[in-house]
């Protein structure tokens, strides 16, 4: 029996992780593309960090509270990621202390309380382990729902405020002088990013979500320089990482979360052998 | 009653709280053409940020005519997009218009034909589908021209429209700015370091130097004396009148 026909005779196993992964892909390649145009491209990673911060944390506190909000990690996950976003986007300096410097810090500080809380919980390692490398190749039907609800709130979300968004993003100044509420355009997009993030993470883990946050924008931009474009290409980038991630991951017997950041670094290099022979779309 | 479009009252301009220059009074009327001269660093970006009010002045006011509020035209100094965005020059020129498109809402075809037109006026109509990081420094100032006029503006501020272009692309867009404001009727502020163009082309003249505390504004007979061009820029010059 050939690889393709026992994948395919096999779907009830990557069914739901498989839709998961490709709508995760497309919706985190979709608002990748502004986390690679503001050049905050630390703020995924400091935010996938505190993504899963938020799932040990609340994992840990399950031995020591009954409160659902403490001690369901998607929940503690998203409450976490959100206020990060918040403080982020409304502020642009810390005590003389650079944005990018503090995103820096609060990395490190949220990589660090992620690996020293894991170290102390001992019910339900699986799921931290999942959630910090992106091994997780079973995901439970709410997540498959959760995720795909998620994804087409915030599509129709942009869909209606692309333009907005692309304006704050390009020329804040012109926006602030033409009245724009650019504090809270930029609020709206950050959160969205945030919430993608704390979701896409706890169903597929930090590592691919970071990836497919970066590298499927990285390739858009790589092979088009026509705007519109690259929001159609990107998506559609993450989705196929995401769908051969899985189909590698399931034949070789890889990890699922690093096949699908390996596939998107694959894409990568694809996208700088078009724009070196200027193939572009 | 003074039919002033835009008012400086007791304004003192500055950052954070901290005054540079100031108290200020102007006024500015309808079709009205001033250029802004000063040395470097002396506040006239800061002042022209002030009238747009993306500064908030330190103390004092800025009124905008009766209705209380104006559509501005802005050039600002160029240079300082992030060229990593993939706009071509009609997404960057649509950029403009979108003083009179509220949030939530898209470009309509009228807004396009706007653009198209103002582009065409600009001269640079057959580069509209080129991405704009691409274009020469000439090209970008006529974009960043376009853009400004696009939203059908009451004021038109620019900021040194002329710094990264020759003396041709220069005079060429001086003369679509005068051409500009005679078919429109619009009222022009204009930063630059050339005397000439602002001697040329403006009605009206601001000067400005914080460092040593100074501003004149007036007619430019008046602003732009022997005793000016000379303290402020070292000038040994005997000003004429053309008859």
């Amino acid at each position: 029996m050939s690889v393709l026909s026992e994948f395919m005779n096999s779907y009830f196993l990557w069914r739901d992780p498989m839709v998961v992964g490709m709508v995760s892909g497309s919706i985190c390649g979709f608002l990748g593309v502004y986390v690679v145009l503001k050049r905050i491209v630390f703020v995924s990673a400091m935010l996938t960090q505190i993504s899963s911060l938020g799932v040990v944390l609340a994992f840990y506190l399950q031995g020591f509270s009954t409160l659902f909000f403490l001690t369901d990690p998607s929940l503690l996950s998203l409450f976490l990621t959100c206020a990060a976003v918040l403080i982020f986007s409304l502020r642009e300096r810390f005590l003389y202390i650079s944005q990018e410097s503090v995103i820096g810090w609060g990395y490190i500080l949220a990589s660090g309380l992620v690996i020293v809380i894991g170290d102390r919980i001992t019910q339900g390692s699986h799921d931290v382990a999942s959630v910090l490398f992106g091994t997780a190749v079973v995901v439970e039907r709410h997540e498959t729902i959760t995720v795909t609800i998620t994804a087409v709130v915030f599509f129709l979300i942009h869909w209606f405020l692309f333009k907005d968004f692309i304006f704050v993003s390009f020329d804040p100044e012109l926006a602030r002088l033409f009245r724009y509420p650019v504090r809270g355009l930029n609020a709206i997009l950050f959160l969205s990013i945030g919430v993608v993030v704390a979701i896409t993470t706890r169903a597929l883990g930090a590592l691919p979500v970071f990836a497919l946050l970066v590298l499927p924008p990285v390739f858009a931009l790589l092979v088009t320089d026509r705007l519109k474009l690259l929001f159609v290409i990107s998506p559609f980038a993450g989705l196929l990482s995401a769908a051969l991630g899985y189909f590698l991951s399931f034949v070789l017997s890889l990890p699922t979360g690093a096949s699908i950041a390996l596939v998107a670094v694959f894409f990568t290099v694809l996208g700088g052998i078009c724009r070196r022979f200027g193939l572009l779309l | 009653m003074d039919d002033f479009i835009i008012r400086l009252e007791k304004v003192t301009i500055g950052y954070n709280g901290k005054g540079l220059v100031g108290p200020l009074e102007l006024s500015i009327k309808r079709n009205q053409f001033w250029g802004i001269v000063g040395p470097n660093g002396g506040g006239k970006t800061t002042l022209l940020k002030t009238i747009l009010g993306l500064i908030p002045p330190v103390r004092g006011e800025v009124r905008y005519g009766e209705s209380g509020s104006l559509v501005f035209g802005y050039v600002p100094q160029s240079g300082n997009f992030d060229h990593l965005f993939p706009l071509s020059v009609a997404e960057f020129v649509a950029m403009g218009r979108y003083c009179r498109i509220p949030v939530g809402v898209g470009i309509g075809r009228r807004d396009w034909e706007v653009v198209i037109r103002y582009l065409k006026k600009t001269g640079i109509l057959h580069l509209r589908n080129r991405p704009f990081k691409s274009i020469s420094g000439g090209e970008r100032q006529r974009a960043l021209v376009a853009r400004a006029l696009s939203g059908e503006p009451d004021v038109l501020i620019l900021d040194e429209p002329t710094a990264s272009v020759d003396v041709r692309g220069e005079a060429e867009i001086m003369e679509l700015l005068e051409e500009i404001r005679e078919s429109k009727a619009i009222t022009v502020l204009i930063v630059s370091h050339f005397l000439n163009t602002i001697v040329r082309f403006a009605d009206h003249v601001v000067f400005i130097d914080k460092d040593r505390g100074a501003f004149l504004a007036g007619n430019k007979e008046e602003v732009l004396t022997d005793s000016v061009l000379g303290d402020v820029f070292g000038l040994d010059v005997t000003v004429k009148s053309r008859m």
